[in-house]
């Protein structure tokens, strides 16, 4: 009796465990093995055929077309990254430092965004800046411009956007990490006689450097295989990394080519994000440490 | 230096409000338009209530959002149960240290786990359906509630499950009447976060789903590219109606949400 | 009542040995206690009983019943936590009922086992609180009744009045040793506190820091006749002098520098009894006399200065400077309101003592 119990709990766990391991492992790993598979297939190739195994498809990527699209969403990546960061401290910084009562519901307010689905953002954008949108009408009425601005459906547009949409997605851990500044810091610096700018630098910045790093990760890495986005306020003129893999992928059918271009794009943004990482620690440890 | 104070004391707070006129001078417009007489956008011709009812009337609305709310359920049921199950029975024997497997998910962007689920049901000859958007759905349901859970599971007392074993429960009945009503507001949280990355979801939708198992998203993408009347704003504007109070009951279980994504 | 038997158990953790060649039988139906400094590895002994650890090494036996691979939820042993862990989701009541409920026990009976078992901790005004307006002293009750109410063979018990206040440690302590004999159940209490454990205990063992037992025994042979220099100097205060024994046909004594020959009685059958031989003698400070005379009646006596004199309430502390100037601690009790001898700081005193209440240990 007791041997079969003490099995039983053995075991037991063990298979209970077990389904959410096996479903990451078939859902997320395999899927990933299947993308390399079928990039080293020949055209029109699904299933796995040893007589189809070629290199082929990547080597249609050694043309400058595809280093401009990898280029350009890099170069978005980067930038809605950036920019969000610009935008979101601030914010965060009033929010986390300055304010004290209501913190919660401005708050609330902030996050609220994030929990909207990005087509209903990206759609929102359409009435700003439209032929007769928010921004048209304002600047016409104010006289600055005689004829409407064409706004829609260029690039400027998806940067907007894109900023627009990952905001939320920086404002979060950039104020998680401002939050978790102790006040006394601010009193202590204060005491030694530094300026506003001078702690605002030398302190505040250095300190909330983990909620920046994650933000900009946090940003960068979706941003850089961003579909909805560049599709909808695109115009589909300019290809990003995302609507390219999904021309391949429905408008050319060929999921070979599109999975080699998804191998290299994913290659790529390995590389990168271990730039930026690097980037990102390379600096000597602060004076005033802060745990990762 | 008294200049440079002054400037930056109302620098800031003046940054900050331009931020929160930023998020939402859209959205207003957006709600405003959705109650707008006229079909044109941005001609504002009155207000109507047509575009809701025609809402009400578009069987297509009502397919999409039968199968997003189908799809979203089912994995926010698959994704909490398997996820609680890893981390209190994977807390017993080494299966548990594989937390990290959970984190690729959310670490690769969602279009190359979109591209990657279809070469996968390609491969094995698997139809497209609502069934294989559910198995996407609770993937990424995972990524979140895998983290959220394992750190919660870690911070209750250990002492807790220690003493219903010595009273002679089961793992099982452990887990049932003692650990999970001790994290039953993080076992919320997650269902809801889950819920709305679901309902929300756009490319493992749009990658996954065959004709018929149009989503919500999916049906408003549709719309706009093949030409956008103010029914898109009506729906957007019941979806960040929903949303708000989703997040509204999210805020008051009080997660630190924003500690899990770090 | 079932006793409960250790056997050459072994355990380690990451590596570090905790316990080795542990041997203990504790005898049924009474309160056993342990008590060692932290890290001694009681708590492990403890948790090892419960189930809760697995030995590397060794067996673990319930009267005659080998309990080694039994799992936690199947023993016949409960435990009281040490912060109670009482369950915060649940009131008093169901907390209480919990092993009841998970037994699928018939309602009627839960309630009647309950309120029976709340009436033996004295809680009843307090049935149906929720933990947290539960003071510390309640909520350790409530802790004991959750482990009886399932009628163990033993009960473990992990440092349970930590958390209380003096007093209440006091009466706790004397509730508890009410409740054992009521309910006859094994009891086996673990402290790092020695005032519980010699209050509480019928028999006791001490652990030192390397994860050995030193002594078992009844309270008073551990306090009276200490095994070693660390269970002397451990349980209660003891002054250890360094000496050389001399046996010379039936006169034995001990030639201490500083102090000159003393005379002992020195235990017979060891092998570490010879003439020559380097030894420990402990007398605590209770057994020492003090006075500035030198008062007839003692086998032993030595002068010195009084050094520090601190005052604690029931008895006196003095720390007495030998010429070797090693420091003697002497108790006395302040049995006067006005004694007729006051001693005070720098005063020449003579310290005495009979040679019956003198321990000699190994070195």
């Amino acid at each position: 009796m007791k041997k079969i119990n003490a099995n039983f709990r053995s075991e037991f766990p063990f298979f209970m465990a077990l389904p959410a391991v096996a479903w990451q492992f078939f859902f997320c790993y395999v899927p990933v093995v299947c993308l390399i598979l079928l990039s080293f297939l020949r055209s029109g190739n699904t299933a796995f055929d040893t007589q189809a195994v070629t290199l082929e498809n990547y080597t249609y990527f050694f043309s400058p077309l595809f280093a401009l699209v990898i280029g350009r969403s890099l170069l978005l990546a980067f930038c809605t990254a950036f920019f969000c960061l610009l935008f979101a401290y601030p914010v965060s910084y009033c929010l986390a430092i300055k304010i004290r009562r209501f913190k919660n519901i401005f708050l609330f307010f902030l996050i609220l965004p994030f929990w909207t689905s990005f087509m209903v953002q990206a759609y929102a954008w359409f009435f700003v800046l439209e032929h007769n949108g928010l921004i048209n009408t304002i600047l016409l009425n104010l006289g600055v411009i005689s004829a409407p601005l064409h706004l829609l459906n260029t690039t400027l547009s998806i940067y907007i956007v894109m900023v627009y949409c990952y905001l939320p997605f920086m404002i979060m851990p950039l104020y998680t990490a401002l939050e978790k500044i102790d006040r006394r810091f601010f009193e202590a610096a204060a005491d030694l006689g530094a300026t506003q700018w001078q702690t605002f630098t030398k302190l505040t910045i250095p300190l909330s450097m983990p909620g920046i790093k994650t933000g900009f990760f946090l940003v960068f890495v979706p941003a850089f295989g961003e579909f909805v986005i560049p599709t909808l306020l695109g115009g589909g003129k300019k290809l990003f990394v995302g609507s390219l893999i999904s021309q391949y992928f429905f408008v050319a059918r060929n999921p070979n080519i599109g999975s080699a271009f998804t191998v290299i794009t994913c290659i790529v943004l390995l590389m990168a994000v271990g730039l930026l990482y690097w980037f990102f620690n390379r600096k000597t440890v602060l004076t005033l440490t802060q745990e990762d | 230096m008294i200049r440079s104070k002054n400037t930056l004391r109302y620098f800031l707070p003046v940054l900050a409000v331009a931020a929160y006129l930023f998020l939402y001078i859209p959205i207003i417009i957006l709600i405003i338009f959705s109650f707008n007489k006229s079909d044109l956008p941005l001609v504002w011709e009155g207000f109507s209530w047509q575009w809701y009812i025609a809402l009400w009337n578009s069987p297509d609305m009502w397919h999409a959002l039968k199968n997003s709310l189908i799809v979203a359920l089912c994995s926010v049921a698959l994704s909490i149960v398997l996820g609680l199950f890893f981390v209190f029975y994977g807390s017993r024997n080494f299966l548990g240290k594989l937390l990290v497997m959970f984190y690729a998910s959310l670490a690769m962007p969602e279009i190359v786990l979109a591209v990657g689920l279809l070469s996968l049901f390609s491969f094995f000859s698997v139809p497209l359906s609502l069934t294989t958007l559910i198995a996407g759905h609770t993937l990424i349901g995972l990524g979140y509630v895998v983290p959220i859970l394992h750190s919660r599971f870690q911070e209750l007392d250990k002492r807790y499950m220690e003493a219903s074993l010595d009273l002679g429960a089961t793992e099982t009945q452990t887990l049932g009447l003692v650990i999970i009503p001790l994290m039953l507001q993080s076992l919320l949280a997650a269902a809801l976060l889950v819920f709305v990355l679901s309902f929300d979801d756009f490319l493992i939708s749009f990658f996954c789903s065959g004709g018929s198992t149009q989503t919500l998203p999916i049906y408003i993408f549709v719309m706009i590219r093949s030409g956008a009347t103010p029914m898109i704003n009506a729906l957007s504007t019941i979806l960040l109606v929903v949303s708000s109070l989703l997040v509204l009951i999210f805020s008051s279980l009080k997660i630190k949400k924003m500690d899990f994504l770090q | 009542m079932k006793n409960i038997r250790l056997e050459n158990i072994k355990k380690s953790f990451s590596g570090e040995v905790i316990l080795e060649n542990i041997n203990l039988t504790i005898p049924g139906g009474k309160i056993f206690a342990l008590l060692g400094p932290s890290g001694s590895g009681k708590t492990t002994i403890l948790r090892l009983i419960a189930g809760f650890e697995t030995a590397d090494e060794g067996r673990i036996y319930l009267g005659d019943e080998d309990i080694t691979d039994t799992p936690v939820n199947q023993r016949h042993v409960n435990t009281v936590f040490q912060n109670y862990a009482l369950f915060p989701h649940l009131n008093v009541f169901e907390n209480i009922a919990f092993s009841q409920r998970i037994k699928k026990v018939p309602e009627e009976i839960v309630q009647q086992k309950v309120n029976k078992v709340i009436k033996t901790v004295h809680l009843e005004k307090h049935i149906n609180k929720s933990i947290g307006q539960l003071s510390g002293g309640q909520q350790q009750r409530v802790a004991i009744a959750r482990a009886i109410i399932n009628e163990p063979e033993v009960l473990l018990l992990d440092e349970p009045l930590a958390a209380l206040d003096l007093k209440l440690r006091e009466r706790m302590l004397l509730e508890l040793i009410d409740l054992q004999s009521t309910l006859k159940t094994t009891f086996v209490y673990v402290t790092h506190d020695q005032f519980e454990a010699l209050t509480v205990a019928d028999t006791m063992a001490i652990m030192n820091p390397d994860g050995q037992i030193e002594q078992i025994g009844t309270p008073k042979e551990i306090y009276e006749f200490p095994a070693s220099s660390f269970v002397a100097q451990f349980v209660g205060s003891s002054n250890i002098f360094n000496g050389t024994l001399r046996i010379k046909d039936d006169q034995q004594y001990l030639e201490i520098e500083g102090v000159g020959a003393c005379q002992i009685l020195a235990p017979k059958g060891k092998e570490w009894i010879y003439d020559g031989a380097q030894v420990f003698m402990s007398v605590r400070p209770e057994k020492i006399d003090i006075s500035k005379e030198l008062l007839p009646g003692f086998s032993n006596h030595v002068q010195g200065t009084v050094a520090s004199i601190v005052y604690h309430g029931r008895s006196t502390q003095y720390n007495v400077r030998l010429s070797n100037n090693k420091i003697v601690q002497v108790f006395e009790q302040n049995e006067e309101h006005f004694p007729k001898e006051v001693i005070d700081y720098d005063d020449v005193v003579y310290l005495m003592w009979q040679k019956e209440n003198v321990v000699i240990l190994e070195k």
